[in-house]
């Protein structure tokens, strides 16, 4: 288990490594003078000067990454020269908002996954489970970007207005209703995605760990349907759900963006297509790199998690 | 009823409406089992003793089977009512000891647990009261470091280890009937003799009764009283194990008899096969089905099926237009 | 409870051991609604490789006439707010969504696929230094990279998207492809053949290809239908390809400002899209449950 844990570790830190190599030179892949893209409109000398001593430009690009380095382990990711804010601040401001985002969506999307797909492992073939495999496979389907704009076109025509009906967002500690009101339509739309995946997997997982020899054993003991469901066929089968949530939480973060933008809701989705639009480049970077290493790091807290309730593959 | 009678098997008939038709896995089984008694029932593969064994106890799925005839356990009646009704003797009248030990366990769950689970379900004991006695049946089957072994998953034990696992497990409840479906198969040779020893120092000491199921006839041997010989899903030939093995009337029984390979034959022995493949349940004749491979079959045995029939000694039918001479008619004569 | 799980168990047990002369293999059959999806996408398809003969409207032509109108006879599916054929740029727009997802995924299995395979295959050092190397990316968040790369790497152009997205493809192609050989290689039938003294070429074309082949086609199509999903929104990010090329995402995203009054703009689009991803996946899974062997059903 040991021997385990720290695999994974080192190669977590190479991973973290390449990310931070990656979007370094991400500033590099611009076309033309790299502090000229970077200042934009805030060009002028004494920005030029202090851009220049901040990323260290007049030295070698292995130079430059360390002093980058540097800076980043204390924090420092820069400061935007177009909104004159520090990266680092506008990024922790938006964080949090899709962090909400994700977790409400995934606690709608599991809520709801878990009991129907047990539903069709029961009886698969059935008429629900058919209604709802057509259903899912067509939802499968509609990209969250689609289902978004359909949504709000049919807000708008429906409620005659032009704009969302939705109140715009406040952050949780100052108004936890209308907070939950301002991200419900966000969090649904990911959560559907989530939801198709979540019901697909653990539906056809379960199905396989019910034709097992054990369930037929853990049936002649006398034991009753329900608890043979929640305890012998979903702990085996939670694992490829899991399995699903961790590459899928990862996957949300496209769909998430856009989701966002379009609603404008402040979050780092929201904010990384300004600063795209925006040519903030730094700020860009510095989104790349938090949201890069922050997926990583929930993959690697899923594959632990995993470990946990399937000690067989720590063994292997 | 007859009070020492635990088991009554009247007609049992098991059949799958399947795609391709209606598949009459078992045809007709009768026989009963005494308390304490220990029954063999033998044959090929597809002979179909697995799926009776499984109908008797009623773990035959509900839809596309069709289930006909009466099973009595003690009384109960286990063919045609609900599966809570049969689940209340699950565990606490009669249990199942699984072919093949690596599937018949949970693989994610400690096996402390899953013998707990029956007995804080079916019986309704303490978290420490059931604790406990787990790790006395730990002991019962033969385990070593019973508390250590507790905590432990399916997957760090051997073969054997599991099997006993499996075993204390059915007997948690102290069932009276233990239905084992070839409980040795997927073992080791040095292995099996173990388990099959411990399965009847088990029944002694639980009062139980014991039906083994195998395709092995040196297991029945000499660990049962009573023989029930299949083939094709019915019972051709039944009687106490000393009688069917020296005077079997069925030839099915003397073919499977002598394809045994013998230790004591000669070197270079050559081993004898029953010509021919098991019959296509979908497709089964009118007649004895064993007559297309049968050395002895005459016209009738290929077109009408034989019911059993008595032998002299009483409890010994089979079933048989042309049956093997009997000896002891011929020591008489 | 499971009982049609364990009906079908039991049956093809007793099935099974009854019957060793005949056992009826029913692979699960493709059925109607796959070949309607295969035509629908080779509509698309002939649509967007001959456009140019159609007799189709030019998607950049500005009719003054008819701007944000609905569907009439003189434009099928109505026009945009500049007066353009909505039918027709979808039409040309499928260009867009076709190159990309056929053009990444040329990439992504041209370089993945042959990597895995032959990693699977050789195993040793080759296979433990080219695996790390592609766990590594993979755990990079492939979208993340794409939006990064795509938002710096100025000025654009579809093939810079192809290649881009192509490129961030492949570890998740190799992963799949790795996997799925190792399943097969390992498998009593390859090392018999390799032990009767078969090369490797022979091996891998005859006994691995046409093993995973099956799997390799479904992944394939799930992954053209996850890149078109992606330019979509790559496009919502001003991401895809400069107007005023027509492509769906596109559309769709410059739609999003006149929704109240010209609905068709959003509607047209999203159709064309989610039936092509519709289609794309249901043959992609149908593919799939039709040559997975574990799942024949009685």
């Amino acid at each position: 288990m040991l021997k385990y844990v720290i695999r994974r570790l080192v190669m977590l830190i190479g991973i973290i490594f390449v990310i931070s190599v990656g979007s370094f030179y991400l500033i590099h892949l611009l076309p033309g003078d790299p502090a000229a893209v970077i200042l934009g409109t805030g060009d002028s000398p004494s920005n030029r000067a202090k851009l220049y001593k901040l990323l260290g430009l007049n030295k070698s690009i292995f130079d430059q990454y360390f002093i980058w380095i540097r800076n980043v382990v204390r924090g420092n990711l820069g400061i935007s020269f177009i909104s004159q804010t520090s990266v680092a601040s506008t990024i922790r401001a938006a964080l949090p908002i899709d962090l909400e985002i994700m977790g409400l969506s995934q606690i709608v999307a599991f809520a709801v996954a878990i009991p129907l797909a047990m539903r069709s492992a029961r009886k698969p073939d059935g008429l629900v489970d058919r209604l709802l495999g057509a259903t899912s496979f067509t939802l499968l389907s509609i990209p969250p970007f689609i289902i978004i704009v359909l949504l709000v076109l049919f807000i708008s025509i429906k409620m005659g207005v032009p704009n969302i009906g939705v109140a715009s967002y406040v952050s949780f500690g100052t108004d936890w209703i209308v907070n939950l009101e301002s991200l419900a339509l966000p969090a649904f739309t990911l959560a559907i995605g989530s939801f198709v995946v979540y019901y697909r997997v653990l539906r056809s997982d379960m199905i396989a760990t019910l034709q097992e020899e054990f369930i037929t054993m853990a049936r002649s003991k006398g034991i009753s349907q329900r608890r043979i469901m929640w305890r012998h066929a979903f702990r085996p089968s939670s694992v490829a759900l899991l399995g699903a949530a961790g590459v899928n939480i990862g996957g949300l973060l496209a769909g998430g963006f856009v989701v966002q933008y379009l609603l404008a809701i402040p979050g780092l989705g929201y904010t990384l297509i300004a600063a795209i639009n925006d040519s903030d480049y730094l700020l860009v970077q510095g989104i790349v790199l938090v949201v890069s290493v922050g997926v990583v790091l929930i993959n690697f807290f899923f594959d632990f998690v995993i470990n946990i309730v399937d000690p067989r593959i720590s063994r292997e | 009823m007859n009070p020492d009678k635990l088991l009554v098997v009247k007609d049992l008939a098991t059949t799958f409406n399947t795609s391709a038709g209606p598949l009459p896995a078992v045809g007709g089984v009768s026989f009963d089992l005494n308390k304490n008694e220990t029954l063999g029932i033998v044959g090929e593969s597809g002979s179909g003793k697995t799926v009776l064994a499984r109908t008797i106890m009623g773990l035959q799925p509900r839809t596309n089977v069709t289930v006909t005839g009466s099973v009595l356990l003690n009384g109960h009646e286990m063919v045609g009512v609900s599966e809570a009704e049969k689940r209340k003797y699950w565990g606490t009248e009669v249990a199942m000891v699984f072919q093949d030990p690596m599937t018949s366990l949970n693989p994610v769950m400690r096996i402390g647990k899953q013998i707990d689970e029956t007995l804080r379900v079916r019986l309704g004991m303490s978290k420490d009261a059931a604790k406990a006695r787990a790790i006395e049946l730990l002991e019962l089957v033969g385990i070593p470091s019973p508390e250590q072994r507790y905590g432990a998953f399916p997957g760090q034990l051997s073969g054997g280890m599991r099997q006993r696992v499996v075993i204390a497990t059915a007997l948690a409840c102290s069932p009276k009937l233990l239905m084992a479906d070839e409980p040795t198969t997927g073992l080791d040779v040095t292995i099996q003799a173990q388990i099959l020893n411990l399965l009847e120092d088990l029944k002694e000491q639980f009062h139980m009764s014991v039906v083994l199921i195998t395709h092995d006839l040196g297991v029945v041997a000499t660990r049962t009283s009573r023989i029930v010989v299949m083939y094709a899903g019915r019972v051709v030939e039944i009687g106490t194990t000393r009688e069917v093995f020296t005077n079997h009337r069925m030839p099915y029984t003397r073919a499977l008899l002598e394809s045994s390979p013998k230790v004591s034959n000669p070197s270079h022995t050559r081993l004898v096969t029953i010509p021919g493949r098991p019959p296509n349940l979908l497709k089964l004749s009118l007649g004895c089905s064993f007559a297309p491979r049968c050395a002895y079959a005459t016209n009738q045995c290929h077109q009408q099926r034989p019911e059993l029939q008595s032998a002299e000694e009483p409890g010994h039918s089979f079933a048989c237009w042309n049956p093997l001479p009997s000896k002891r008619e011929a020591a008489t004569q | 409870m499971s009982e049609f799980i364990q009906e079908t168990e039991m049956a093809q047990e007793a099935l099974l051991e009854a019957s060793m002369v005949e056992r009826p293999e029913k692979n699960q059959p493709l059925g109607p609604m796959f070949w309607i999806c295969v035509g629908w996408l080779a509509l698309n398809i002939i649509g967007a490789i001959f456009a140019n003969v159609l007799p189709v409207q030019n998607p950049l032509n500005q009719d003054y006439n008819f701007i944000n109108s609905g569907p009439s006879l003189h434009h099928i599916f109505g026009t945009d707010d500049l007066g353009r054929d909505i039918f027709a740029r979808i039409v040309y727009g499928s260009r867009v969504s076709i190159a990309v997802g056929a053009g990444s995924m040329v990439i992504g299995f041209g370089i993945g696929a042959p990597l895995g395979m032959l990693a699977a295959y050789r195993r040793g050092r080759f296979d433990t230094f080219v695996t790390t190397v592609m766990y590594v990316f993979l755990a990079f968040p492939a979208i993340i990279a794409v939006i990064a790369v795509l938002s710096f790497w100025t000025p654009r152009s579809m093939l810079k998207i192809i290649v881009v997205i192509g490129f961030a493809s492949v570890p998740l192609v190799y992963r799949v492809i790795r996997t799925a050989t190792l399943a097969i290689a390992t498998k009593d039938y390859v090392i018999a053949a390799k032990v009767q003294g078969a090369t490797d070429r022979r091996i891998l074309m005859k006994e691995l290809l046409p093993n995973i082949a099956p799997i390799g086609i479904s992944f394939l199509l799930i992954g053209v239908a996850t890149v078109v999903t992606l330019e979509g929104a790559l496009a919502f990010l001003g991401l895809s390809v400069n107007p005023p090329t027509p492509s769906w995402g596109n559309m769709i995203n410059e739609s999003r400002t006149i929704l109240a009054e010209n609905p068709w703009l959003v509607l047209f689009p999203s159709l064309a899209l989610c039936l092509f991803l519709l289609c794309l996946n249901f043959i992609g899974d149908r593919v799939r449950s039709h040559f997975d062997v574990t799942e024949v059903k009685l």
